[in-house]
This record gives C-alpha cells, structure tokens and sequence, in this order.
C-alpha cells in the first residue's frame, strides 16, 4: 500500500514537470519608447494641440506582427504638439497621424493612394520620429490679453499654414471636393483654470465661440482680430487661455472631427 | 505484489475481450447504424405544423426585437434587468444610471447572435422545399416566407447598426476551406437592396392572417419593410448634410461599406423612400387594421386620453400589427419593478422620467416667445415672476391628451393613488422671482441645493436630500409638509423623480398588481399602425422634396396630410388645416409628429439616427422641428430639461421652474462617427476580409 502511495506520488510529480509550471508563461512587459514631433514643414514651429480625441491622433500599427493587425490603442499628441509612449513592444511600425493638417495617407475615392507620408520604423531603445506637415491654419496671439470688468480681451491672428491652391491640389484628388472645405467656421477663446486648457479643459461659462458661416472669415484671414470671453470671471484668480480655429474640414476624411489648429497658453491674472 | 498481478491479469482480458468485439462487429452490416430517438432532426421538425412551432419558436426567441428585454446601451442581450424607455440619449425621458448614455455603441455588438440566427433562416430556406410535400401550399408557402422575413429583420438590425454587413445568404458548411467561411462586408448600398428584397420575398409568401398567434403576416412584413426603407432612404439622403460626406471605403476589400457613392446616393434615396411609401400605403389600403378609438370621443379630452392609455394594454387592438407577448409566470418581465414612480419601488423605481424638452413637443402650455413653456410672467424664464397655480395639475389642465397618456404629471392619478412630485418648498413671500438669474446650458450645474435661498439661515427654500426620515420639514398651517414629494426628487438619491415628470406608458394601470422583478406580463407593440401612418407621411414628403411624382397615382402631399391628421385627431391634438407643403418646414411637421407619437416606444432613437441630427452641426433638428442647439449643447455635449414643482407657503399655492435637469446631472455625446457602430474588433481581427468602419 505505501508503495502504491509512493509510486502514484512519484508518476504526478514526474507528469506535472512536464507543464512547465516553474516557468513564466507571459510576454515580458512592452518597454520600447517611442517619441515624436508634429511640426510646420513650413517654419519647423511645432503643430500645437490638445490631448484628447480632437487633437492630433497618432496611430500605431505593427506591420512585423502580421498583415491583419489590428492597430494599437490611439494616442493623442500633448499640447506642444510632441507625444510619447514608453510602453511599445518592439518591432516594426506604421505611424500615422491625423490632425488640423493636410492628411498624410491620401487615398482617391476607390482606396488608390494617392501619397503616403506616414512613417515605417523599427521601433527598438528609444526611437525618435518626426512628421514635417502642412497645417490648415496659424494661429497666433496679437499683443498681451488685457481684462476689463471680469472679461478677458485677447487679439489674435488668424492665416492659413497652406495656400487655397495648395490644399486644393492636395485634397481635390482625395474626391468628393467642395470650396467650403477651406472656409474658417469658428475660432475659440478657450477660458480655464488649468494650465491644460483646451477644447477639453474649457471653463463654460467664460469660453467663447465666434462661429463664421459660409466664407464669411476669409477677409479676416491675417486681420487682428479681437476675442472677448464670455460672463464674468471672479477676480482674484489666475486663469489660461488659449484660442484655436478650424477650418470645415474633417481629418482623417469621414470621421467628422474637424480638428482646431491652437495658439500657446497664456497666463491671465484676473484682478 | 499478488494483488498487482491479479489486477493486471484482470485487465488483460477486459482489453481482449473488447478488441474482439470491436474487430467482430465491425465486419456487420449496418445494422447498429440508426438514428437515435431522442434527437430530433428535420424530418421530424419539417413535416408537421407542431414542428415547425418548434423551429419558429426558436428562430423568434432569438430576434433582435426591441422591447422590455432590450437596453440600448446594452445591446440584443435579452436582459431585462432595469427596463425603462427613451433613456438613451433622445430626449424623450431620463434615468440616474450609466444606460442613460447616447447610442453610440452597444455592449454586446449584434453580429454572432445575427450571425447564428441568418444560419437559422437560411437552413430554413435551403430544406423546407426537401419536405414541401408535408403542407399544403399556403402553408408552406407562409413557412417560407418566415425565414425570409427572419433574414430580412435581421439583415435590416445589422444595417442600421454597421451600415454594410456580410451578406451570408446560405448555409455554410462547416469545417471547411477558411476561404470558403470568409464573407466581407457588403457595400451599404447592397445591403439595403438585400434587405428590401428579403423583405419583398417575405411579403409575397406570408399568408394575410397570422395562422397563430405571434407568427408574422403579410402585413407585418410590409410594416417593416416601410420602416426599413424609411432608415434607408434617408441615410443615403441625409449623410450628405454631415461635414465631409458620410461615406467610406474599407481598407482590407475598398469596399464602400459605408454611404453611398457621390453618383448613386440620389436615386437610391428616391428608391428607397418610394420602396417605404408603396409598403405602408398597401397595408392603409387594405384596410386590416386601424387607429385603436375603442373609448374616443370627439372633443373630449378624458375619453381620449383614456383611449390612449388603453391602447397599449388591450391586446385585441386594431392598432397592434406585430406584438411581443408575455405570460405570467412562464415568459415575464420586470418594466413595473424599475419605471414605475417612487412610492411603488419594487425593488426599483423612477427608471423613466420624461423631460420637460420632451413636453414642449406637445399642445396645451403657455409659451415664452422663444417657444419654450412659460412659468413667469415675463419673457424668459429670469424674467417677471413665477406662475401660481392651486393644484399642480392646473399647470397641466389644457395638455394634449395624448402626452397625459404618456406621462404621468405631478398631482396626477395612475393605480388610484395621487402621484406627488414637488422639488422643494418656498416659505418667501410673493410673488416669487426666479431662483436663478442664469438658466443658460453653461449655468446647468448650479442647483437649486446651491442657491443662497436654501443655504442662508434661516432660509427661505426647502429641499430634501432623500426619502423617508432624511426629508426636510416645513411648518405649514399648523401641519408639518415634506420639503420634497412623496416621490422626490430628492437632490441625493437618483432613485426619486429626476424630472418632475414619471412615463405612464407600458405601465400596468391595475391597482391591483404587484409588482416586483419578473412579475409583469404586459405585452410590448413592435408594431402599429400609427407608424405605418407616419411612414407613409414621411415617405411622402420626402419623394415631394425629391421631385419625384407619386409612385402610385395617388396625392402624395394629400396622403401625408391625411395620415397626420388621422394621427393627430386620435391623440388630441389639434389638426392641420392646410396640406402639407413640400418643404422642410412641411417635412418637420411629419418629424415631429413621430417623435410625439411613437416615443417611449424604443423608436426615436432610430429616427434621429437616420435623420442624422444627433452631432452638434446638425443638432437644431434633433426635435425633428427646428430647435436652438445651442439652448441645450454645447458643441459636442447635450442635456435636457425638467420641470419643477415647488409650494409656496405665504400663497398656499403651486409654482414651477423649468431648468436643466437637476438631480444626476446627464450629459450626453455624440459625433459624426457614431452614425455607424465600430465592428466587433474581434471580428476585424481574425479575419482578413472583414473591415473595421473606414472612418474610425
């Protein structure tokens, strides 16, 4: 009886040593680092954004794991326009961004590319990447913002980072074109208490909204062009303010997110 | 040792003795060789009508109906847990939970399901004619016309959800090559066209009359067949008003899996519009069913909202063309143990609480210029001073019949008892200014429990955080009243009213029933004919403004007209006097009267859908006539109204206030590309055929 004791404890230990059970059985931990820049090709000013789905999206697919890959999780570029992901694992990468420029991958209508400016890199240590585009728009503060009765009054200046006949030519081949694409349909005088402050760190009630119909804001392109916040910010507090316009143009096509071109932050003492 | 050895010999034989017989009897015939009783194959289901019971049952049992068994945010799971109505994201009620939440996505993505139930249809379609002997034509015929509507449903459920799905139109046989198993997703175009002829292909075959209880009918196809088509037209129309075109083509097949091409929008538009007014206007035509007016009366408003409220609790109504029943206790649902009002909690309550955006839909209020319903004196809601009124109810002594059917309005009677709904009481003098000098959408979350009036001491407003011993009391001629009704809203308990306002709708009347979870039987109207009415109408309309002449020689504007009016006489409400023109004005008419109608009902989710209005550039039509959007969104977020009942004790009388809604604080988003759900990443990655939306 003992024996049999021991012989069925010997077989179990000698059948369990073949299930590999003093091994890890996981991937290690993905732990390359990729970091970018989005600039203007025009003046290598970086793109400013905001980080959420409105912002410059940064698409990752890995191409070495196979043909159908499904892409990574999307990233979203920070507010100065750069983005980074210390958890990649390595391999080979197709990166690709959409933002308030002109669209990297164009297709025409029947998916022929037409221009492909993503990027394919081996992503293994630390690896930089840099994307050189066209944006809609620049947008930039005119002077110091000034606060009058609990109202910010801050002027900016509006002018398109690439020429009407240039997007045209682009985006026309694309299909489905309009001459609306290119009109300014709003600009924003975004009001927070967050440094962060953007189309997702907005305070309602002192953000405001000039909207523009049909081609309305073309004689305005280059114009100063005075914003005033809405309602009344209690004094005594610092708030950010940024401002940012956009064109009636949806990146990547289809999607519906036409995508804000920014100025920098700037620091308001509201007294 | 011994015993080792006794036990080895022992099996020896055991192994012998099997090895022989199994070289013996494989040399038989085939004499073993026959089907077991206990399973059941076709020969058993397709050859006798109890059979064929059997296999519809299933197929049915499995369809993606959208009744108390469906949440939208959930998805087709079956689940009725927390039933309730309107909740998701339209504007028509509210609900303090997560599954208030816009349609965007669903949590079970409706394509295995779909998946196995098309395999359901299409056996279906590929044996019946092996067993056709086994019926009599008619029959056989109706069998047949089954499956294809089943196949139709669900093809036109994927569509509104995907746009372009995988077209699998017969039995694959499994295993086999992966090739031969992979099926892409179809152009939208094809899909809809798939869709349209199922339906055609149903409605030929299916007999008149249901030939049981449950089963479709001619009828019932043609009925979705119209709203099906409805959607149709109007996506291929209406994605040309979203910014950049709605439409795609697939990255893995390029194929345009979503929208329609620039050329090809406008005559499948126009196809499927005439497709949707030639179906409902058979159905009007042949006269089966009808208006439910059982207890109508002209001009009298008690008769007609009792009419109303009656309708969707008699089962033999006229009005119901395709109806999911239930049956206490062996199919059940729980809509009374979680939409019911506070005071019959059971365990849940409050699950559906209608905004007042939803009301100013309907006739019967004072309005501001801006349209809004009046509560002051003056020209908006900061303006002039409050209202009074003796009862709640007088606020709402004009309403339309047809909203007091709907709705349950604070002061009002449903299961014999006073459904008391008051936010707070007001112990200021009078008149009462406003309690807020901003109603605006940017000022919706400062509350009523914020306001000086309620955080001075001593104060002047009344609010209670919960029920029960938790409720805030007020001297009030030598009584002591609750600052909050019996059923709220309390300002930290989600579970009171959230709106002023309880749906009455798909409620059981009876004082006499208990409700609990599981415990309801009422039935749920997939169907009726007021919707056949408005699809037609809108059919109408639509072809008008397309310039297309009727397709049936009939008027098409006159037609519109008359369905609305018939609509509107049974509800109440008061008729149009001139026709309807083809215009977008005209066009809203028809709109608004279907979110009026048909809401509660699992419906205008669909509809604002298909009307494309639900992102914020479109989103002045989201009431289906022309609204501010900006009144009540922001350029990606929306919210709703409610409407507050507070007492005033110097008056002794009742005041409202009409605000953003105030106790869990809904907000809702939506964007251009929820218009199509994303595919099941699942699906996109283990196929190579299969195409995520080319949009995402």
């Amino acid at each position: 009886m003992k024996k049999t004791t021991i012989f069925i404890a010997l077989a179990s230990l000698f059948f369990l040593a073949s299930c590999s059970m003093f091994e890890l059985d996981n991937y290690p931990a993905p732990a390359e680092t990729l970091q970018g820049e989005v600039v203007d090709v025009a003046t290598g000013n970086p793109v400013l954004t905001d980080q959420g789905s409105e912002g410059i999206r940064v698409r990752l697919i890995e191409t070495s794991w196979g043909d159908n890959v499904t892409p990574n999780p999307d990233i979203f570029c920070m507010p100065d326009g750069t983005f980074q992901n210390t958890k990649v694992f390595r391999g080979r990468y197709n990166v690709q961004i959409d933002g308030p420029f002109i669209p990297l991958l164009r297709e025409d209508e029947r998916g022929v590319p037409i221009a492909d400016e993503t990027k394919d890199i081996d992503i293994e240590g630390v690896t930089q990447v840099r994307f050189e585009v066209q944006p809609f728009l620049n947008v930039e503060w005119v002077g110091e913002p000034r606060v009058v009765n609990g109202k910010i009054q801050a002027q900016v200046r509006v002018t398109r980072g690439v020429s009407e006949s240039e997007f045209r030519e682009k985006i026309e081949p694309m299909g489905g074109y309009s001459s609306s694409f290119q009109n300014v349909t709003d600009i924003q005088l975004f009001v927070s208490y967050s440094s962060s402050v953007g189309y997702r760190a907005r305070d309602e009630r002192w953000t405001k909204i000039n909207e523009y119909t049909g081609s309305a804001f073309n004689s305005l392109l280059g114009e100063t062009i005075t914003l005033e916040s809405n309602g009344t910010i209690p004094s005594g507090r610092i708030v950010f303010i940024r401002a940012a316009a956009r064109i009636n143009y949806d990146t990547p096509a289809g999607s519906g997110t036409r995508r804000y071109n920014y100025t920098d932050a700037k620091e308001v003492m509201v007294q | 040792m011994d015993y080792i050895k006794i036990k080895n010999n022992r099996m020896k034989k055991i192994y012998q003795l099997t090895l022989a017989i199994c070289i013996l009897f494989s040399s038989c015939s085939k004499f073993l060789d026959i089907p077991p009783k206990s399973i059941v194959g076709d020969e058993d289901l397709f050859t006798s009508e109890s059979g064929m019971d059997v296999y519809l049952a299933r197929m049915y049992s499995n369809m993606p109906f959208e009744d108390f068994k469906y949440m939208a945010q959930w998805g087709v799971e079956f689940n009725g847990w927390l039933a309730a109505m309107g909740i998701e994201g339209t504007g028509e009620a509210l609900n303090r939970d997560g599954i208030s939440s816009a349609f965007t996505s669903e949590r079970t993505p409706y394509w295995g399901k779909a998946m196995t139930l098309l395999r359901d249809a299409n056996y279906l379609i590929e044996n019946l004619p092996l067993y056709q002997d086994a019926f009599p034509e008619i029959t056989y015929n109706h069998y047949l016309g089954e499956a294809y509507f089943v196949r139709a449903f669900v093809f036109n459920a994927m569509a509104r959800r995907f746009g372009g799905v995988p077209l699998v139109t017969k039995v694959m046989q499994y295993p086999a090559e992966p090739a031969a198993l992979e099926v892409p997703r179809a152009s939208e175009e094809e899909t809809w066209n798939q869709v349209l002829a199922d339906f055609n292909q149903a409605a030929e075959l299916l007999s008149p009359e249901s030939p049981k209880r449950g089963y479709a009918n001619k009828y019932v196809a043609l009925a979705f067949k119209s709203e099906a088509m409805l959607y149709a037209g109007s996506v291929a129309k209406y994605n040309e008003t979203v910014p950049g075109r709605l439409t795609g083509l697939g990255d893995k097949t390029g194929v345009r899996v979503i929208g329609f091409a620039e050329n090809a929008w406008q005559p499948a538009s126009k196809k499927y519009f005439k497709e949707a007014y030639l179906a409902a206007r058979e159905i009007m035509s042949d006269g089966k069913y009808a208006l439910y007016k059982k207890k109508w009366a002209a001009n009298n408003p008690e008769a007609q909202y009792q009419n109303m409220v009656d309708m969707f609790s008699d089962v033999e109504s006229p009005e119901n063309i395709y109806v999911k029943e239930y049956t206490f206790p062996i199919a059940t649902h729980g809509y009374d143990a979680y939409s019911a009002p506070f005071i019959f909690k059971a365990p849940l309550a409050s699950g559906t609480c209608p905004t007042l955006d939803f009301m100013e839909l309907f006739e019967g209020f004072n309005r501001y210029p801006d349209g809004t319903i009046k509560v002051t004196t003056g020209n908006s809601n900061t303006q002039g001073e409050y209202l009074m009124y003796d009862s709640p109810m007088e606020f709402f002594e004009n309403a339309e019949p047809r909203l007091r059917a709907y709705v349950i309005f604070p002061g009002d009677r449903f299961k014999g008892t006073d459904i008391e709904i008051r936010a707070g009481v007001y112990t200021g003098a009078v008149p009462v200014q406003p309690l807020f000098n901003d109603y605006s959408y940017q000022a919706a979350e400062t509350r009523y429990q914020n306001l000086n009036a309620y955080r001075a001491t001593p104060k002047t407003l009344y609010l209670s955080p919960r029920e029960g011993n938790a409720q805030e009391l007020v001297d009030y001629n030598g009584t002591q009243m609750t600052a909050a009704g019996a059923n709220g809203p309390f300002y930290d308990n989600g579970e009171g009213n959230l709106t002023g306002l309880y749906g009455r709708k798909w409620l059981n009347p009876d004082p006499a029933f208990v409700p609990g979870e599981g415990r309801s039987d009422q039935h749920f109207v997939l169907m009726r004919y007021a919707e056949v009415l408005l699809n037609a109408a809108e059919a109408a309309v639509e072809l008008s403004l397309a310039g297309e002449g009727s397709p049936d020689g009939s008027d098409l504007l006159q037609v519109a007209t008359e369905a609305v009016n018939a609509v509107r006489e049974r509800a109440g409400a008061s008729l149009l006097t001139s026709t309807i023109t083809s215009t977008e004005s005209g066009r809203n008419i028809v709109r608004k009267e279907r979110r009026k109608e048909l809401a509660l009902e699992h419906k205008s989710k669909w509809d604002i859908r298909r009307w494309r209005v639900q992102h914020y550039e479109g989103r002045n039509g989201f009431w289906g006539e022309n609204r501010n959007r900006d009144a009540f969104s922001n350029n990606t977020r929306y919210r709703f109204r409610g409407l507050y009942p507070f007492f005033s004790t110097s008056s002794g009388k009742y005041f409202f206030d009409a605000r953003f809604q105030w106790v869990s604080l809904k907000t809702f988003e939506y964007n251009v590309i929820d218009y199509y759900f994303a595919i099941p990443g699942g699906e996109v990655a283990k196929s190579s055929v299969i195409d995520q939306q080319p949009n995402r």
